[in-house]
């Protein structure tokens, strides 16, 4: 392998234009996840990032110190602002989600996620975090260029054709890469312990009276089961980080991926934690199938024209 | 449109040439621009692969490197750490109680709502208190304790006989897997904070 093959390969992977058809959906997932998110902690707003919240913000700068990109330490603290700006973030995440003003959108929708992650550390999940790192590299994608309002206002304008014109896929690529660290490094903390290798990882799991949600079959809960589930996540964990990359295995380790959200968010009450993450398994569908499925989807239901043009047909 | 160019959005009208009516000159100089675009965007990429893999892979060899790059992570908000459950699950159930005692010496409790006693639209809204109590009263979160007992003490606050001193208590039991969920033992207390409520504290 030379150093011309290396960068040939980079520029390849990172820079070959593709459909953005796949960061469209990506984009509207995203936003349905981050809107959710908000609306979730609509309740909560004041008694978490309010000026009597929980924990105050010289308190948590105190513990997690450093410059950070947080839109709390500029806004005065006065509850009418901070409610003002979780209407903000909310409709910028809805926004997002419709493809208006898409960029801006995004970059607005990021720094809302990143301030309401880092005005209280405490309680955030892997969901949280996913968003927010998944938002960063979504502020640099064509996540407007399908799907989108936006489209529609450059079609109706005549600045655009009905084609979608291939994007370089960079920042989708990073999502893609943010993904597949996160089951690697998953993979790797839990080997670390000693639990998840014995098998018995999952049995401590299940007696997590906190986190339970439905019930879990009694036949699942034997210790052999358990021991083949706790290993089983391993061997997925690793795949979804390493074995993804291989085409002939991409598509059976996202429906392996699925299967095991599914069970985790039945199983365990976390919530959004699945959804934020299956969000961007999308990414990893190839364009020219995703397309494929659509036209079927047009054919059965008889899409009308602006539909469409929304996704138009991507260039190859 | 040329691979260089990047997230780049044409402007022009479909169907209208774009470099192909260029001088030579003008197409040299653009392909510079994109080459220089491209070389922009592998830098960022490189980088964020580098700071990434630094601050997330958990290993002690990258420690170094971790603190380097500790600035930039918490700064950008890429700050990640995907330890769930892991390196083991946690092997206790615990829960929190708040004592709120007033000036004139009643005691009140407060209880962080525990998930299992939720219904399961409360369990799904409320799940960041689960997350909250379960980290709360780790050492390393001691500085915020104060601002956890003001916050409670504000639920009793009265003006004939306001909250004098507010206590966090844990409550944990051992999980024994063997065991079924009605053999696990009585939860132990531990008061991790107690202090008394100064004036002004529930402004």
């Amino acid at each position: 392998m030379t150093l011309r093959t290396v960068v040939e390969a980079w520029n390849r992977f990172f820079f070959k234009p593709q459909s953005p058809v796949p960061i469209a959906l990506f984009r509207i997932l995203y936003g349905i996840c981050a809107s959710t998110t908000i609306l979730l902690l609509h309740s909560d707003w004041l008694n978490w990032y309010g000026v009597h919240s929980w924990v105050s913000l010289s308190s948590m700068r105190q513990i997690e110190p450093g410059m950070r990109l947080n839109l709390f330490t500029v806004m005065p603290q006065d509850d009418r602002w901070i409610a003002a700006f979780f209407w903000v973030c909310l409709l910028s995440a809805v926004l997002l989600t419709l493809g208006v003003w898409t960029r801006l959108t995004s970059v607005a929708t990021f720094l809302c996620l990143a301030s309401i992650d880092q005005r209280n550390l405490l309680m955030l999940h892997g969901g949280d975090t996913f968003l927010r790192v998944a938002g960063f590299f979504l502020m640099f994608a064509p996540a407007g260029a399908a799907l989108s309002i936006d489209r529609l206002v450059r079609l109706r304008r005549g600045l655009e054709g009905p084609e979608i014109e291939p994007r370089a896929p960079w920042a989708q690529r990073m999502i893609q890469i943010e993904l597949a660290f996160m089951y690697f490094t998953s993979f790797w903390w839990k080997m670390k312990g000693h639990s998840w290798l014995d098998g018995t990882a999952l049995q401590y799991v299940l007696h997590l009276h906190s986190i339970t949600r439905f019930p879990v079959p009694l036949w699942i809960q034997s210790a052999v089961v358990l021991k083949l589930g706790a290993w089983f996540t391993l061997v997925l964990e690793f795949s979804l980080g390493v074995l993804i990359w291989f085409r002939r295995f991409r598509y059976p380790l996202l429906l392996l991926g699925l299967l095991f959200h599914l069970s985790i968010d039945y199983a365990l009450n976390l919530p959004m934690f699945s959804w934020d993450v299956l969000t961007a398994y999308i990414l990893f569908v190839d364009p020219s199938d995703l397309e494929r499925w659509w036209r079927g989807l047009v054919r059965r239901f008889q899409a009308t024209g602006p539909q469409r043009q929304l996704l138009g047909s991507a260039k190859r | 449109m040329s691979a260089a160019s990047g997230n780049r959005r044409k402007k022009g009208r479909p169907g209208k040439a774009g470099n192909q009516t260029l001088p030579s000159g003008s197409q040299d100089k653009n392909l510079e621009m994109d080459a220089l675009r491209r070389g922009a965007i592998s830098a960022f990429i490189l980088f964020h692969l580098v700071v990434i893999a630094c601050f997330a892979v958990p290993t002690k060899a990258l420690a170094g490197a971790k603190e380097m790059v500790l600035p930039y992570m918490r700064w950008s908000g890429l700050f990640q750490s995907w330890d769930m459950f892991a390196p083991d699950p946690q092997s206790v159930n615990s829960y929190l109680k708040a004592v709120v005692i007033t000036k004139d010496r009643h005691i009140k409790v407060w209880s962080f709502p525990r998930m299992e006693e939720l219904s399961l639209w409360q369990r799904f809204r409320q799940e960041r208190y689960r997350k909250f109590a379960e980290v709360l009263p780790q050492q390393q979160f001691a500085p915020i304790w104060p601002d956890v007992a003001r916050h409670i003490a504000r639920f009793f606050n009265s003006q004939s006989d306001p909250p004098d001193k507010v206590l966090l208590i844990q409550f944990q039991s051992e999980i024994d897997p063997k065991a079924g969920k009605s053999a696990e033992p009585t939860p132990r207390p531990n008061v991790f904070y107690d202090d008394y409520l100064q004036p002004g504290d529930l402004q």
